[in-house]
């Protein structure tokens, strides 16, 4: 993985400041997500507007994944525990008051009674959730590779185990429901383009590829003097922050949550989409998730038994959970890479612009 | 087919980088031939392709058969022991589980301990630290071990990959003594030096590579030290 | 005192389980640094081999348990086979993400195939019984736990530094590529690697049937987690750090359990991981790691 990622063309670069190739670049990027967004706005059925919703807060939790993993270069499996924090954040301080005498009457820190805004809420959510990964950065830069691995999975299931074991602020096993829904579909999808942008932001900006440089190469990044362990920190915290919007959106979406949804679950699938797309990249990220997205849908009508085309089949509980693994593996053993390879879209794009270019 | 090993055209490339394009080099039995030239000039990657852990094209045929396709742990049990660069022992093991690793291909374990005996007998120190980790070592003493190693597996032909280096010209001169007297019990050897003047001493041929290709090739006897040297700098 | 030695036998047991399967996973990730995520699933395949054996007429405990080990060393060097030797020579993250699928894979295999729903195994119900040590009474299950453990360990340090294959394994920990230069073959240390971690996955798995009394899909992964963490904190790599690892994680357990109030019981697991990510900030490279068992292997 790590030799692919590292690889923009420096005429490029050195044409173009790094913020306009980031913004331009994470716009076109993002241009697959608006074109089936608004095509399912206009003509899909509810049904299939809220699959659509699902699969966009999925896919700016994969962003969010390669911002760290994809820049880093260090395997995160809790990502999902940030998102978590986003829902639960939202959960504690947007309900409303009637319905937290119903579900956490005696919450500490007085917040039974807080009812905030869902605006104001968004922010405090971030803002603790900013606290939360600054500690947690700390620790995980410091460790190198698999250590650092192994303790965001610890992470993940701390603060799961505080979901559910914690019932007087985040009221257990059971879902903590009457969050208000305020958001829909084309929110979800607006907030999708800007976390791609600013994911590309980050990935073109200096800090970004000198992370990238550490990725690939600790001891040559060492000899230049990049003090890698701010930058994984910097890009933990981002990653942190993406992941906690993802969350917020759900819960402002769906209105209930429970703390299974963001357990190993969701960490396997979003992880799945990451490397089919190619961590390397921003357009690795849409891409995995795009495809599945649609993918595990499909599966899904074969997973829950019934008739499919005539055909009557037994329910296979499992079936989707086996395609993830499959795609994991099969990614890993034949390209690492992710299947749209190193380069980024708009990347892509302007190579075969100029190919085209050259033939005439 | 005196030749014990012979090199038709070989290739080592890293990625887009060609390190040997097209070598030939010959070694008759119980010859020792020299690989002479400077730093990057190509020589680690034409014994890590006679060894088999850099992948190459080309031929390499030992023994009458081509090897160039075989995994490096076959081409040991035909017959290639290598004391590589950087001597790359196993500091982590005992001087003895060193050589026992060595002997690692041979069925008859009586008469590799008998060897593994003969071997302490040449270096004595090495059986002083017999069972001392091998990392606690001098770096002489773990260069004798690195040769003693290679020669545990009974080889027809050894490779010796900069055997010298970083070590004090009085240690230096007692490995070139070890070496010549290898040769003269009849052991094939392939010599891999930065030191060319010590080398050339004990060659029987010499092979000058620069930039990946054989630049000068005859007895070592006709090579003057000033065409050495612009053979070096490239012509 | 009678609590105390109870707790003691317990951390030990419990410290045991940890242990194996933390050796099981460094014994692998030492030869050819893979995090193996899967080590959960061959546990838990083991448990279903010997569930359906069990289902067509298997009734002997002591048949069972080499049918355990077996197993393991079965599925544990077809795994190798299968899935992870393409990537053996790719980024330590890439063969972590493969473990990784394989794990949910087979997790989701074991659910596909088999059920959802934990089964229950009785075959090794008779090994949990209550013995009478002096004034003590102990789980006989718990002290066999540590006595087999102990034995397990023992065994494997004989065969690392007694056999030749043993001493090319060691050798290979550090250097792969320079034991190929000996002539042994690759393929033959990376399969007794797993071949080991296999048999230790097949002991541990007799102990967590005897003691659950059944099979679930996800029986492995929670334990294998622990596990890792077992030998992050002994070092990764390390086997001595492994097992140490283990048993200190055992401890912490046991010891958390006895000084949690009832009602905090439930964040024992999260104490435990944060008990655990500050012994790493003190010590980033485990207690008995190098720097450069960290993951960051030279070849």
């Amino acid at each position: 993985m790590s030799e692919a990622v590292f690889r923009t063309s420096p005429t490029r670069a050195r044409r173009r400041p790094w913020w306009l190739v980031g913004i331009s670049g994470g716009l076109v990027t993002a241009i697959p997500v608006v074109l089936i967004g608004i095509a399912v706005i206009l003509i899909a059925p509810t049904y299939y507007q809220n699959l659509a919703a699902t699969a966009a807060i999925n896919l700016v939790i994969v962003v969010g994944l390669q911002v760290f993993m994809g820049n880093s270069g260090i395997a995160h499996l809790g990502h999902s525990a940030f998102a978590g924090l986003g829902a639960y954040g939202m959960a504690i301080l947007a309900t409303p008051l009637m319905m937290k005498r119903l579900s956490i009457p005696n919450a500490p820190f007085g917040l039974a009674q807080v009812e905030l805004h869902p605006a104001i809420a968004v922010i405090v959510t971030l803002a603790v959730v900013a606290v939360v990964a600054v500690i947690s950065g700390r620790v995980i830069a410091r460790l190198s590779g698999i250590a650092a691995t192994i303790v965001s999975l610890a992470f993940l299931i701390v603060v799961h185990s505080m979901f559910l074991h914690w019932p007087a602020l985040f009221k257990g096993n059971q879902g903590f429901f009457g969050i208000p829904q305020v958001v829909g579909l084309p929110a979800i999808l607006a907030c999708g383009v800007a976390v791609i942008v600013i994911a590309r932001l980050f990935r073109e900006s200096p800090n970004g590829l000198q992370l990238r440089a550490t990725a690939q190469n600790p001891q040559a990044a060492d000899a230049l003097a990049i003090d890698a362990r701010a930058l994984r920190r910097q890009s933990w915290v981002l990653s942190a922050l993406i992941c906690a919007s993802a969350g917020i959106l759900y819960a402002l979406f769906a209105g209930t949550i429970s703390p299974r949804i963001f357990y190993f679950q969701q960490v396997f699938m979003t992880l799945a989409m990451l490397i089919l797309g190619g961590m390397g990249t921003v357009t690795g990220a849409v891409f995995g998730t795009l495809i599945l997205s649609i993918g595990l849908e499909a599966i899904r009508i074969f997973e829950s038994g019934g008739v499919v085309a005539g055909l009557t089949l037994p329910p296979m509980l499992g079936l989707s959970g086996v395609a993830l693994g499959a795609v994991i593996v099969l990614c890993m053993a034949l390209r690492p890479q992710g299947i749209c390879g190193p380069k980024e879209l708009d990347e892509m794009l302007s190579g075969a612009l100029r190919r085209l270019r050259g033939t005439k | 087919m005196s030749d014990l090993l012979r090199l038709e055209g070989l290739t080592v490339n890293y990625g887009p980088v060609t390190a040997v394009h097209g070598l030939d080099l010959t070694i008759a039995a119980g010859e020792l031939v020299a690989l002479l030239g400077p730093n990057g000039a190509g020589k680690s990657s034409t014994i890590g392709a006679i060894t088999g852990l850099v992948r190459s094209g080309g031929k390499i045929i030992f023994d009458g058969v081509d090897i160039s396709r075989m995994p490096a742990e076959a081409r040991v049990e035909r017959g290639i022991a290598v004391s590589p660069e950087g001597r790359r022992i196993f500091a982590n093991l005992t001087v003895a589980e060193n050589l026992r690793l060595g002997a690692a291909t041979r069925k008859d374990a009586a008469a590799a301990r008998s060897d593994m005996d003969r071997h302490i007998a040449l270096f004595p120190v090495l059986g002083e630290r017999i069972s001392q980790q091998a990392g606690t070592l001098s770096g002489g003493e773990q260069q004798m071990l690195a040769i003693a190693r290679a020669l545990m597996s009974r080889p027809k032909l050894l490779l010796l990959d900069e055997p010298s280096l970083g070590l004090a010209p009085m240690i230096v001169a007692r490995i070139f003594e070890f070496i010549a007297q290898l040769k003269a019990d009849g052991l094939t050897v392939l010599l891999v030096e930065q030191n060319a003047v010590q080398a050339m001493r004990l060659a029987d041929r010499v092979y000058v590579v620069a930039t990946g290709q054989v630049t000068y090739s005859g007895p070592a006897a006709e090579l003057a030290g000033s065409d050495l040297m612009a053979l070096y700098m490239g012509n | 005192m009678e609590y105390f030695v109870q707790q003691l036998v317990n951390a030990l047991a419990f410290g045991s389980e940890y242990a194996l399967v933390a050796l099981g996973l460094a014994v692998v990730f030492s030869i050819m640094g893979l995090v193996n995520f899967a080590h959960g699933e061959v546990i838990g395949a083991i448990a279903y081999s010997l569930l359906l054996t069990a289902s067509v007429g298997l009734s002997s405990p002591f048949l069972a348990v080499v049918l355990a080990v077996l197993a393991g060393i079965a599925v544990s060097v077809a795994l190798e086979r299968v899935a992870f030797r393409p990537v053996r020579n790719a980024p330590t993250t890439t063969g972590l993400l493969t473990a990784f699928g394989v794990s949910i894979l087979l997790q989701n295999m074991f659910q596909l195939l088999i059920s959802p729903r934990p089964q229950a195994f009785s075959l090794f119900n008779g090994m949990s019984t209550t013995w009478h040590l002096g004034p003590y009474s102990v789980s006989s299950l718990q002290v066999m736990e540590f006595v087999v453990a102990a034995i397990s360990m023992a065994a494997l340090v004989l065969f690392l530094n007694r056999s030749t294959l043993g001493v090319a394994m060691r050798a290979a920990s550090r250097d792969f590529s320079t034991v190929r230069l000996m002539g042994i073959r690759a393929n033959r240390v990376i399969a007794a690697a797993f071949a080991i971690s296999g048999a230790l996955a097949g002991i541990a798995c007799v102990f967590i049937l005897a003691r659950r009394g059944g099979v679930a899909p996800d029986m492995g992964f929670g334990l294998v987690l622990k596990a890792f963490v077992a030998c992050v904190i002994g070092g990764f790599g390390s086997l001595i750090g492994a097992a140490a690892g283990g048993m200190l994680l055992g401890f912490i357990e046991v010891g958390l359990l006895a000084a949690l109030p009832q009602e905090m019981g439930g964040l024992k697991e999260a104490f435990t991981y944060v008990i655990v990510t500050l012994i790493l900030l003190y010590k980033p490279e485990g207690l008995f790691g190098t720097r450069r068992e960290l993951g960051d292997k030279e070849f």
